[in-house]
């Protein structure tokens, strides 16, 4: 398409002129992707970037623990790319259907699992999601899980074996319903996140909610933005806990390579 | 990001085939896969692959120009530098002309029995 076409028709308002813009779902997301150029316009101008949406599917995952025995406890730990946590994968539920986070000693009180965790040397927070759990460790410089992962690997399959109560019931009896923590955390991100994340053209959705575990993404100028983990982890885990305290475990789903405007 | 070296994609199709070239789009450069076989008629199964050599930002699968084209499965082999190789396996999903498939996996995490 010539240039002074191309001008003509923004002025005139020209549709046919314009990309075509999808209308989808909220989990796509636009993506730029190089349109063909017309071979006989010797000057013509490219045409803009066609908009497609982009469709996210879960791969699907295989079985991280063969059903040969059933029985015995079996442990896998991953420590994350920053070395600051180790996320430890069971083969067998810990905590049906919720999830919940333990910042200190003191907030183990009548949960097992978590008192005998905060036991060994170096364990900072606890997290239990249904068969997993993340633990984050007061010295940062230490890179190397094993040897700690060792021994809460010893600890969870002690505990497990013992058969005891690993979620005290105090917890499990003031769990709020679904329809309660949803609301206070709409609440939470219209009243607090999102005029917060406003001034750097950030917006906050909440995607999905399983029990007490929230899973968000992170829209406009969060999107791809480097300061995105440390707004998530130190504003909006804050907030989401200040207006429901029961929350567990905060999930972000935002494709952060996708970010078309992030704001650092 | 890592750098991926090269990949390997086996498309199965469903009961919607399509008769356009097959393109993948890499950090929204679009590019027909190379050394293909095999084709994208219904119920048919096609292969083919890239030597990427550069740091992923994103990798879709390009829908068609015109129609629908269903993808029964989709397995991708990566090779990216210092880790292992590895495979990721999609689900069916259904692709036309304004739409693309997320197909990168960033390597897996390492893990260790404890």
């Amino acid at each position: 398409m010539s240039f002074f076409k191309t001008v003509k028709n923004i002025f005139s308002g020209n549709s046919a002129s314009r990309e075509k813009v999808p209308t989808t779902a909220s989990e796509d997301t636009p993506n730029t992707s190089t349109a063909p150029v017309e071979e006989d316009a010797p000057f013509s101008e490219p045409e803009p970037p066609a908009m497609r949406r982009v469709i996210r599917v879960s791969a699907d995952t295989e079985n991280l623990f063969p059903p040969d025995d059933p029985d015995k406890v079996l442990i896998k730990a991953q420590p994350s790319n920053t070395g600051d946590q180790c996320l430890f994968m069971l083969n067998r539920t810990l905590f049906e259907g919720h999830s919940w986070w333990y910042p200190t000693f003191e907030s183990a009180e009548g949960s097992s699992l978590a008192e005998r965790l905060f036991s060994l040397d170096d364990v900072e927070t606890v997290l239990v999601h249904e068969a997993t759990v993340t633990v984050t460790r007061k010295d940062k410089s230490i890179l190397d899980w094993k040897p700690l992962g060792m021994e809460v690997g010893t600890v969870l399959r002690e505990l497990l074996e013992e058969g005891g109560l690993l979620i005290s019931q105090k917890i499990r009896d003031e769990m709020p319903s679904q329809d309660d923590i949803q609301n206070g955390i709409q609440k939470a991100i219209n009243e607090e996140v999102n005029p917060g994340v406003a001034g750097h053209g950030g917006l906050i959705t909440l995607q999905k909610i399983k029990g007490n575990t929230i899973t968000i993404k992170m829209g406009g100028g969060c999107q791809g933005c480097s300061s995105a983990d440390f707004t998530l982890k130190q504003g909006i885990h804050g907030s989401f806990r200040k207006f429901v305290p029961q929350v567990g475990a905060i999930f972000d789903e935002t494709d952060h390579a996708a970010g078309m405007n992030p704001y650092f | 990001m890592p750098r991926l070296n090269k990949f390997r994609v086996r498309i199965e199709t469903g009961d919607k085939g399509m008769e356009e070239p097959v393109r993948f789009c890499f950090n929204s450069h679009r590019l027909p896969l190379e050394d293909v076989s095999g084709g994208t008629k219904t119920g048919e199964v096609l292969e083919g692959g890239y030597e990427v050599n550069s740091v992923t930002h994103s990798m879709t699968l390009v829908g068609p120009d015109k129609g629908e084209w269903s993808l029964k499965k989709v397995t991708v082999d990566f090779e990216c530098e210092n880790t292992p190789p590895y495979s990721v396996e999609f689900p069916a999903v259904e692709l036309d002309e304004t739409s693309e498939m997320d197909i990168w996996q960033d390597p897996p995490l390492p893990t260790f029995d404890v």
